[in-house]
């Protein structure tokens, strides 16, 4: 198991303490492509938050490869991110006084890559993604697919163990969604990338392999969805 | 260095008119402390000038009149000092710190040489004397131990008494000034080199003189020496005498000089049949502990001016601060993905806090420099004129500038400075959270 979840649970305590994750147990393999679905307030994107270690939980154990992540100081949690997950974000979340390049290479930048390696590494997966010519334009200068394409190559360029997509065509018309559903299914059946999407809509859920339901804060049915038949809406389209 | 440069000009760049006039706060407090420091220097400066030419470890002691009574005696009566007090000045009992003890005794009279002369002061003196008062001899010689040993008529006149003697009556601005030659200065040619040698008049008497001093607003200029002897024994002075200067030793701390000038006090008012404690009875003028005062003067001024420079600087250093803060929060969203993605606390701190410094570091020189330019213009016009009081030319400013120590530390200053703007919005920055990255803009 690459990602194992025991018992995970997790309370806000804003005045009314609310309970969202009521035991969480969930196991992720090296090389899965997963979606999590849950509708609003089914405490999918608090799972998301621990998944990604950008939040604490408060009983339970996660595991990543092995390792505990559990009561981690501000500065582990942040080389854990670093070394280990890749986000890709809803709204990109490109910095947009840096160009396309400059963005890929941040990363790598906070692993103390020297400046020519970093830019060489970055130029070779802006390539891959086909952004080659873009790689000195700034983030407003590109369309939303070619900006969602920037972040993924950000998101690659560590490395990591698991790529973590919160909603990553939320801002995206339909064509593009499923360009961007596309390009992550082929990095994972052809690299072999482990992915998490988390999403609240049927058609992305559908294009991964394996979708988890959560509800309520405990997880519902998991589906095999390697025959991705899951979308009531037809098995070739993203709906919007 | 280079990645977190370029992030800073990065940010800089996008507020360029926020920041410069941020900036503008922080190089007029720099300009206003490096003016201030040089105005300082230049009034202390001028303050201090031919105070530095006396010893300072000597002590001049006068006679004075009593104030409290004392042994069947009123008080208000007059003490004269005589010989006696010199030997009891120069005995045993005070050997511990007192090295060498001179006397004076002075009387007022009529300076002629031929058709010219001058009425003043004619002080008859010891040879010790131009080291304690740190007398400069321009030309010829001060008084020796011969002159003295033979009751020599000779005398040592100071430089602008030499030159009414010779008779240029002006006495222009310049006479106060070292390193104008006196003949430049004045439309008669008179060199008061021409005086060595010549005979004077004095009472009855002719005196050959024998040296000619600098002039010296600090050290009675109009003051002609001569032997003590000769002095003693024309005017018959009997016993009487003037004032007595010693120098000393081993008197470190000014509590140390007080607790001997309270002995002294004592042991010579007894001898005069005053009270021990009476402080009017003789004054005792310490050189010592009264430039240690003017030290503590210069110290006092310095630190006042600093404090203004300084609380003027925190005007700019708040504007910093707030400019940062905004800039903060402005940047949060920023700061969260950088945390997503692996930005340590310290990573996000360090950018704030380069920012911050860079900033004030950069306007702060700016200012420094304009300061040292204000002082150099200071410095050529203020600084070279001079004002009349009392018939005495007088310099309000000598070279008011800053020295490269002020720079050192000003420049310490300006890092602090922003590190501490930058403090405080730096921590917050340090505090946003990674999940801030997943908000929605």
């Amino acid at each position: 198991m690459l990602i194992e979840l025991k018992n995970v649970n997790k309370t806000y305590n804003n005045g009314q303490p609310l309970h969202v994750l009521k035991g969480i147990n969930l196991g992720i393999d090296k090389g899965e492509f997963v979606s999590i679905m849950g509708a609003s307030g089914s405490g999918k994107s608090t799972l998301l938050n621990i998944l990604g270690i950008l939040d604490n939980y408060d009983m339970g154990e996660y595991y990543i490869d092995g390792r505990l992540i559990k009561g981690l100081t501000e500065r582990q949690a942040a080389d854990y991110r670093n070394h280990m997950i890749g986000f890709i974000f809803q709204s990109f979340n490109l910095i947009g006084f840096k160009t396309a390049v400059e963005n890929v290479e941040l990363p790598l930048f906070y692993q103390g890559v020297p400046r020519a390696k970093r830019h060489q590494m970055a130029m070779e997966y802006l390539d891959r993604l086909g952004l080659a010519d873009w790689a000195k334009h700034y983030p407003n200068e590109m369309s939303g697919g070619q900006k969602q394409r920037v972040a993924i190559a950000r998101a690659l360029i560590t490395n990591p163990k698991i790529i973590l997509a919160d909603e990553p065509t939320g801002a995206l018309d339909s064509k593009t969604s499923e360009e961007v559903m596309q390009l992550l299914g082929k990095l994972n059946r052809e690299e072999g990338v482990t992915i998490i999407v988390v999403t609240h809509e049927s058609g992305v859920a559908n294009c991964t392999d394996k979708i988890v339901h959560i509800k309520d804060g405990i997880i519902g049915q998991i589906e095999d969805n390697r025959e991705h038949r899951a979308s009531v809406f037809g098995t070739s389209t993203i709906m919007k | 260095m280079r990645d977190v440069l370029t992030e800073i000009w990065e940010s800089i760049r996008r507020n360029k008119l926020r920041t410069c006039l941020t900036g503008f706060a922080v190089s007029w407090g720099i300009f206003m402390l490096i003016v201030l420091l040089g105005a300082g220097n230049g009034l202390m400066n001028a303050f201090m000038r031919g105070g530095e030419d006396i010893a300072t470890n000597t002590m001049q002691v006068g006679g004075g009149r009593t104030s409290k009574p004392y042994d069947g005696l009123k008080e208000g009566r007059r003490i004269w000092l005589d010989e006696r007090d010199v030997q009891l000045t120069g005995s045993e009992v005070f050997a511990d710190h007192i090295d060498q003890v001179i006397s004076s005794v002075s009387t007022n009279a009529t300076v002629s040489y031929g058709k010219k002369h001058f009425s003043g002061s004619i002080e008859g003196n010891f040879p010790a004397r131009q080291q304690m008062d740190k007398i400069e001899i321009l030309y010829g010689r001060f008084l020796n131990d011969k002159d003295i040993k033979d009751s020599r008529k000779v005398v040592v006149l100071p430089e602008d008494r030499a030159e009414t003697l010779l008779g240029n009556e002006v006495r222009d601005s310049g006479a106060r000034f070292p390193g104008v030659a006196p003949s430049v200065r004045s439309g008669k040619q008179v060199n008061v080199q021409d005086m060595l040698g010549k005979y004077v008049r004095i009472g009855d008497f002719s005196y050959r003189v024998v040296g000619i001093a600098k002039a010296n607003e600090e050290t009675n200029s109009n003051t002609v020496y001569a032997p003590y002897t000769t002095i003693r024994t024309i005017y018959g002075k009997g016993q009487e005498i003037d004032d007595i200067t010693f120098t000393f030793h081993g008197l470190d701390s000014e509590a140390e000089n007080e607790a001997f000038e309270e002995q002294f006090r004592a042991t010579m008012n007894v001898r005069h049949r005053a009270a021990p404690d009476d402080r009017r009875a003789l004054w005792i003028w310490n050189r010592f502990t009264q430039n240690l005062q003017m030290n503590r003067g210069r110290n006092l001024l310095s630190t006042a001016l600093w404090v203004i420079g300084l609380l003027t600087l925190l005007g700019g250093i708040v504007g910093v601060s707030n400019i940062m803060l905004i800039t903060v929060k402005e940047r949060t969203h920023e700061f969260g993905i950088r945390k997503a993605i692996g930005a340590s606390p310290w990573g996000i701190m360090k950018l704030i806090l380069a920012e911050s410094v860079t900033i004030t570091a950069f306007f702060g020189y700016v200012g420094m420099l304009l300061g040292m330019l204000a002082c150099m213009v200071l410095d050529k016009t203020v600084g070279q004129s001079s004002v009349s009081i009392m018939d005495e030319q007088i310099a309000m400013f000598v070279n008011p500038t800053v020295g490269l120590d002020v720079a050192l530390e000003a420049t310490l200053v300006l890092i602090i400075a922003g590190s501490l703007a930058g403090l405080f919005p730096a921590r917050k920055a340090s505090r946003v959270r990674p999940i801030e990255a997943l908000r929605a803009e």
